[in-house]
């Protein structure tokens, strides 16, 4: 239904784009044959036509107005009244799901690098159940933090050890899921910011090999890319990429928080010549992903085939997952020690994480959330005596610095995000990313709605984004009075007793 | 860079001022010349009150500093319709020669000025903004 309305606007656009200069020579010929008055009508659909033109040819900052011309400046026009309508007919800044507006302008406003110091007070509520940072009455000078530095692969001794430098890191959305233009964004947009990008599980990764940027290349239940025929793992095809200068590592997804206990889902409008071929996959269905990795039938296959695939790449190699119980965690984790195999990381993805396409039941109803789940993840490391033998990485929903300190606090080592690096692109949260739609461009393989992504001047907004957080984040850990992610820890929580997280206080 | 550019602002708006404010008096007290342009050439008997009005009012715009862009958008639009006038019905003779070349002149001023105080207008101005 929803994109039935968007295919309108599309066309909509199109239609007042060749209706504006049209209806202006029409004007003229009333004109001169009617009244000289109709040339107040030409004159102002002339000037309609020149500000169009300039719109959809001339400018690359603004996408929506790349693809709609005058009619997306309606949103402009909307936006700039937008508070007003907001507040008294619809829903409050902190309403709108899943990300509200504060928190979308808060990333817009680092990708564009406009100083976000806001004014009067928050926003948000703090009776209830929000989580807050603790600072310290004693906040070190910036100058006296340490430099971040994460090496993946440090536990192993793995020759191709990998170090990022910055806490951030691209989480995994696929080609296919992503267009074409959206993807060079992405990548060209990390290699500006000194970031790694995940491949996501679409298979061979042609445009991210182009751009250049550091890989994680990841291996889905499909094995899109490096599969046999049968589904089962092709070594010859993995090692092949493994040895890509680019590829500094490899992620096997078990389960991704949006869609959690089921298989990827690509539907058949967006799938398209070539990402049939960069899959293996026939045209006309959606390509639905098994549900678990052919090789991985219990706990016990399941480490087996890590320590398969880190001996097959050489490389390090981790795993994502979301939790739902963890007693099947803590129980993968017993036989990761009984077997002595560890993956290089452990990436948890909340329940709230996004997606291109999922069933609606899954999104909202399935497995644990972030919070909770990632400090189950990390006491049962702590418990088995196991977390140094690994990095933690955790995603969902954590695109500004605050909920971002929540997750290192809870025992994280860096973030990923995939929707706050979508968010700045200039993703406005039309929530049409299944439908090969997308307003803006990012989640699309249309080729006219492509056109609103100009790669050049969206590259350096992924930079911003990443520039301001960093800055952020520092700030933040001055103001907790410590010289690193490392040392914060579930302490500098103040967790009232509506949260996930207050089980957590009592047991501890 | 940005006082030279206002500068030069001012310099067109006073331009557009001026010849547009002369040609008031020609049209509010029924110059038969004036007139003769408008009942005979375009066929708007009394056009010259409507013109001279909307031409009034862009002189205002343009004089106070808060709505300078306002006024050259306002006269670029009527003397594009002038032009529009004289390409299709009044001609270049003689004195007319004169007054298209008037309203072209104050048109590319109303442009320059359109062009330097762009952020200036409402709407665009969100679309404009750099980064
Ligand atoms: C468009 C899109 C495509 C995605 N594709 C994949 C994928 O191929 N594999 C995967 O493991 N997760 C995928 N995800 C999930 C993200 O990697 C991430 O785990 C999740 O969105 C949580 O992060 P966020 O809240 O910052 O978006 C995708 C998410 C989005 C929005
Ligand atoms: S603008 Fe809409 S369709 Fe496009 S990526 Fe964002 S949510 Fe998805």
């Amino acid at each position: 239904m929803i994109g039935k309305l968007s295919i309108d606007l599309h066309k909509l656009a199109k239609f007042t784009n060749l209706a504006i200069p049209i209806l202006a020579i029409l004007f003229f010929v009333a004109g001169l044959k009617v009244s000289f008055y109709f040339h107040f009508l030409t004159v102002t659909f002339l000037f309609l036509t020149i500000i169009n033109f300039f719109y959809l040819k001339v400018q690359t900052t603004h996408s929506v107005l790349r693809n709609f011309g005058v009619l997306g400046q309606g949103r402009y026009m909307l936006e700039s009244i937008g508070p007003e309508l907001r507040q008294y007919l619809f829903a409050n800044d902190t309403e709108e799901k899943p990300f509200n507006r504060t928190e979308r302008a808060e990333v817009y406003r680092k990708a564009k690098n406009i100083d976000s110091a806001s004014s009067f007070g928050s926003q948000f509520e703090f009776d209830s159940s929000e989580i807050k940072i603790r600072h310290s009455m004693f906040p070190i000078s910036k100058d006296k933090l340490i430099p971040y530095r994460l090496t993946f692969g440090e536990e192993r001794g793995v020759a191709n050890s990998y170090t990022i430098t910055k806490p951030f890191m691209i989480s995994a959305m696929s080609y296919g899921a992503l267009g074409e233009r959206a993807v060079r964004s992405f990548a060209r947009g990390a290699k500006m910011a000194g970031i790694p990008m995940n491949t996501g599980e679409g298979g061979y990764p042609k445009y991210h090999l182009d751009e250049g940027c550091d890989l994680i290349f990841q291996m889905g239940t499909a094995k899109f890319g490096v599969r046999n025929e049968d589904g089962t793992l092709n070594d010859d095809k993995l090692q092949e990429l493994a040895q890509k200068d680019s590829i500094k590592m490899v992620e096997i997804k078990f389960s991704q928080g949006a869609k959690p206990g089921k298989g990827g889902l690509l539907p058949k409008e967006k799938i398209t010549d070539e990402i049939a071929e960069l899959r293996g996959v026939p045209k006309d269905r959606d390509v639905i992903s098994p549900s678990s990795h052919a090789e991985c039938k219990d706990i016990e296959s399941t480490v087996a085939f890590i320590d398969h695939v880190q001996k097959a790449t050489e490389l390090p190699v981790g795993i994502k997952l979301c939790v739902g119980r963890p007693q099947q965690f803590e129980e993968l984790v017993l036989e990761m020690k009984r077997q002595n195999v560890f993956p290089d990381w452990i990436t948890v993805d909340g329940a709230e994480g996004g997606t291109g396409a999922a069933p609606k039941a899954f999104i909202d109803r399935v497995g644990m959330p972030l919070f909770p789940a990632l400090k189950s993840v990390n006491d049962i490391l702590a418990k088995n005596e196991v977390r140094n033998r690994l990095k933690l990485l955790a995603s969902g929903k954590l695109v500004a610095p605050g909920r971002q300190m929540v997750a290192f606090c809870l025992g994280a080592d860096a973030i990923y995000s995939a929707r706050g690096f979508m968010l700045s692109l200039g993703c406005i949260q039309a929530l049409q990313c299944g439908n090969n739609t997308c307003p803006v461009g990012i989640t699309t393989h249309d080729p006219v709605l492509q056109h609103g992504i100009n790669i050049d001047a969206k590259a350096p907004r992924i930079a911003n984004y990443v520039h301001n957080l960093e800055h952020d984040l520092e700030e933040l850990l001055a103001s907790a009075g410590c010289r690193s992610v490392k040392e914060l820890t579930f302490d500098h929580l103040f967790v009232p007793s509506e949260s996930t997280l207050y089980p957590f206080i009592q047991s501890n | 860079m940005k006082n030279k550019a206002y500068i030069f602002s001012w310099i067109a708006q006073l331009i557009a001022v001026v010849i547009m404010g002369q040609t008031l008096f020609f049209k509010f007290t029924g110059h038969p010349e004036t007139i003769a342009i408008f009942e005979e050439k375009l066929n708007m008997p009394g056009g010259q009150y409507v013109i001279g009005i909307a031409e009034l009012i862009a002189c205002i715009l343009l004089l106070i500093p808060t709505s300078v862009a306002y006024g050259a958008l306002l006269g670029a639009g009527l003397m594009t319709g002038a032009i529009i006038g004289h390409i299709t019905h009044i001609g270049w003779e003689g004195n007319h020669l004169t007054l298209g070349i008037m309203a072209i002149i104050t048109l590319v001023s109303c442009i320059s000025v359109l062009i330097i105080r762009r952020s200036e207008l409402p709407f665009i101005k969100s679309a404009l903004k750099e980064q």
